[in-house]
């Protein structure tokens, strides 16, 4: 047993919501002598369900590799932060799930990494599960958190109408952590945010679990019109700035093209700090 | 921001630029380590000269004698010092002309003696000559003997000037000399030539006057005389012309009258054949040719205005009275006509003497302004003169000006200016700084945003939050080797820093 699955066993042992799992392959076929948890049955999704449900869950190096905070390491400060972060949110949303789209105000400012990682501090909490869906259709990310990279997605969802939801949303290795990957087909953009299934998938996501916060890994600002719609489907917005790549100007400008009612903060992502070596 | 914000924020942009600081402190202290061991070791020596105008014999001299000015004496000095000849010789001196340098680099060295010299004034008399070298040695000597060529070059450069400002006075002593000599003879000779015009302005117009009267009462005698003469000369006409009519013609025709009776009286005897008849006809006939001449003699005498009076005429006694007048008249005109011509002479000659007299007293004028200008100079010179003989002598006799070495040059012992080590520890102390300056600037004006608190939005939202980066293991494990390696660096910058300066210590001991 390695040091990194000690570890683990040891957070399982205190927290109960991580499984040791040996490192998914490629292909999403467990390799020889993995503890499988999985129970991938057609049963509807509930917290608990959803935390066996896991076809296998991550582990802590996988976590780290894929830059997602992991609740052992409690005390870093980004854990913290983004745990804060979660806490902030249920109390704006007054108990209720909530719909929160991530945009950033240029490109390359972290807003990938801002959604995944909020979707994993939803996640530390055993009574909320976490769906991110990646709207970045031009520069998805999501996809890069799953073994199967290929698996269908949102365009998928939007091109072949007996495609059903249960069958985009994907486990990601997390407990009680969901995604829906940009889907394999990208052309014609943003007319699938406007279309009657965009709206019939938000509302059957919101409606289905009440314990599910549902988060948009958005396109950046320099996609005005994406964000417009986008922002019109969520609940609130979180726009994400950069250390010593984003200006105020920038910033305000952003804030502008989203309605009061839906601006819910700024995250000054990447600011450096010394890490703790461990 | 608050400074613990400003101090933050720096640490945190440190860290982010951490390559670009290794890079900084590097590269300032690459640079502190070359300047600080191309620097040259100088070693200053210097000397201090009292220079002394204030003799004895200046206050005896005061006013006599100038002594050179004191002023701005650095400026002399340097002029003097820094001068080809100077230069030259402690080129020599030096030992810098051993290797046979070209004229391009002598040029060169003499530039850099003079950037390693410096000249100024302590006090007012004192005069401070500072040489800096590699070499105390060379410092030493090459001071010292600035010192003693400075000497030397004044105080034959004032006797020089003293010569020069003798000379060049006794030179215009001499012209205006000449001048005024010149100016002499001229007046002497203008007094000599115009003594026919000395006479005043007053006494000139005088004679004008007389003159003028003279010829006017003259004239008017003359015009008096002419009419006189013209008048006697109508009365002599025409009293030869009534006595000629009266004599001659009138004989004539009695005698005609007379033979004309006597010949009817014969014509009434004799036929007129008769030879008493025909001689008395050729008697009338004579009468009336005499007549007739008469008459063309005196129309002949009309036309030349001459009358050629007869004999009858000039036996009259009135006649001859008349002429005798009329010879008085012409003589009398004559003789009033020559004094005009003479006094019209005489007024000419007065004229002409005015005239020479005006510009004898002008160009006498002149003279004496010169003369009196000439004179006044020439004695100012002749003072100047003797002042400047003075001057020279006291320089010649070095009364005048005297130097005297105050503070006598010394071997330097230490070397002056920065040291190598001042030039590690500033390398080190800069290599910190800039960079944490830089950062400071970029922070101040870079519009991007570095600290979370200068996020300034005017919408009021409920969350900000600051996330920091999250580490993976592969950064991290890539972060310690860059720390590690970046460290080794800054080691090794301060311990080559350290060898050096070890290196140079041990050279200077």
């Amino acid at each position: 047993m390695s040091k990194i699955e000690k570890a683990l066993n040891r957070a399982r042992d205190g927290r109960g919501n991580l499984q040791v799992v040996p490192v998914a392959t490629a292909g999403g076929a467990p390799s020889p002598g993995t503890a499988i948890v999985a129970d991938s049955g057609a049963h509807p999704e509930t917290i608990p369900r959803m935390a066996k449900n896991e076809v296998r869950l991550l582990s802590a190096a996988d976590l780290a590799q894929r830059g997602i905070i992991q609740p052992q390491h409690s005390e870093d400060s980004a854990v913290q932060v983004f745990r804060d972060l979660r806490t902030k949110i249920i109390q704006q949303s007054h108990g209720k799930n909530a719909v929160i789209l991530v945009t950033s105000v240029s490109k390359r400012c972290g807003s990938s990494f801002i959604a995944q990682n909020l979707g994993a501090a939803f996640a530390f909490d055993m009574g909320k599960t976490a769906l991110l869906i990646d709207c970045n259709l031009r520069s998805p990310s999501v996809h890069k958190l799953l073994a199967n990279a290929s698996a269908p997605g949102l365009t998928d969802y939007f091109e072949n109408p007996g495609l059903d939801i249960e069958e985009i949303i994907r486990p990601v290795g997390i407990a009680r952590y969901r995604v829906i990957t940009a889907g394999r087909r990208r052309e014609v953009l943003e007319e699938h945010f406007t279309s009657e299934k965009m709206k019939h998938l938000m509302d059957t996501l919101r409606r289905r679990y009440q314990e599910r916060f549902i988060i948009m890994d958005g396109p950046p600002m320099s996609n005005i019109a994406d964000i417009r719609i986008l922002s019109d489907l969520a609940d609130c917005v979180l726009v994400v700035a950069r250390y010593a790549r984003s200006t105020n100007t920038q910033i305000a400008n952003c804030l502008d093209a989203i309605s009061e009612k839906k601006r819910l903060g700024i995250i000054f992502n990447e600011e450096p700090r010394f890490p703790r070596i461990r | 921001m608050l400074p613990e914000q400003i101090a933050k924020a720096l640490i945190t942009e440190s860290f982010h630029s951490r390559r670009l600081v290794v890079a900084i402190f590097v590269i300032v202290n690459a640079v502190a380590l070359t300047v600080g061991w191309l620097w040259p070791k100088g070693y200053t020596a210097s000397t201090s000269i009292l220079v002394d105008e204030r003799t004895i014999i200046q206050p005896l001299m005061a006013g006599a004698a100038v002594a050179t000015d004191a002023l701005d004496r650095s400026k002399n000095a340097r002029e003097v010092i820094f001068g080809r000849k100077i230069m030259d010789i402690v080129l020599e001196y030096g030992g810098w002309l051993k290797d046979r340098p070209s004229v391009g680099e002598r040029e060169l060295l003499i530039e850099d003696i003079k950037k390693r010299t410096a000249i100024s004034t302590v006090g007012k008399n004192i005069l401070r000559i500072e040489y800096r070298d590699a070499d105390p040695e060379r410092a030493f000597r090459v001071t010292g003997k600035l010192a003693e060529l400075f000497m030397q070059e004044s105080i034959a450069a004032k006797a020089a000037e003293s010569g020069a400002a003798f000379a060049f006075i006794e030179k215009q002593t001499q012209e205006y000399q000449d001048k005024l000599t010149r100016t002499e003879q001229e007046l002497k000779e203008l007094r000599s030539s115009t003594l026919d015009v000395r006479a005043g302005e007053g006494e000139v117009t005088t004679r004008l006057n007389d003159l003028y009267k003279r010829i006017d009462a003259t004239m008017q005698e003359l015009r008096e005389a002419e009419i006189k003469g013209a008048s006697l000369e109508r009365q002599v006409s025409g009293e030869a012309e009534s006595t000629a009519a009266i004599s001659r013609e009138g004989q004539y025709r009695a005698r005609i009258t007379d033979l004309q009776s006597k010949l009817d009286t014969l014509r009434l005897s004799y036929r007129d054949t008769h030879p008493d008849i025909v001689q008395v006809k050729q008697q009338i006939q004579d009468l009336t040719d005499g007549i007739n001449a008469q008459r063309l003699r005196r129309e002949q005498t009309k036309g030349t205005g001459r009358p050629e009076p007869d004999e009858a005429v000039v036996n009259n006694p009135i006649y001859q009275q008349l002429r005798r007048e009329h010879s008085q008249t012409q003589g009398t005109i004559e003789a009033l006509q020559a004094r005009i011509t003479e006094l019209q002479r005489q007024l000419q000659n007065e004229v002409g003497r005015g005239k020479r007299m005006h510009s004898s007293d002008a160009r006498l004028a002149e003279l004496t302004r010169d003369y009196q200008i000439n004179r006044d100079i020439y004695q100012d010179l002749l003072r100047r003169r003797e002042n400047a003989r003075v001057s020279m002598n006291m320089d010649s006799d070095r009364q005048g000006l005297t130097f005297k070495i105050q503070e006598p040059v010394s071997l330097p012992q230490a070397p002056v200016g920065p040291r190598f080590l001042h030039f590690v520890l500033g390398g080190i102390l800069l290599g910190i700084l800039i960079p944490i300056g830089l950062l400071y600037a970029r922070l101040q004006f870079d519009p991007r945003i570095r600290v979370g608190s200068a996020i300034v939005v005017p919408h009021k939202l409920p969350i900000t939050t600051i996330v920091p980066h999250l580490w993976s293991p592969r950064e991290l494990r890539g972060l310690r080797w860059e720390l590690v390696l970046l460290s080794l660096i800054v080691v090794a910058t301060v311990a080559a820093s350290t060898a050096a300066s070890a290196i140079r210590f041990i050279e200077v001991l």
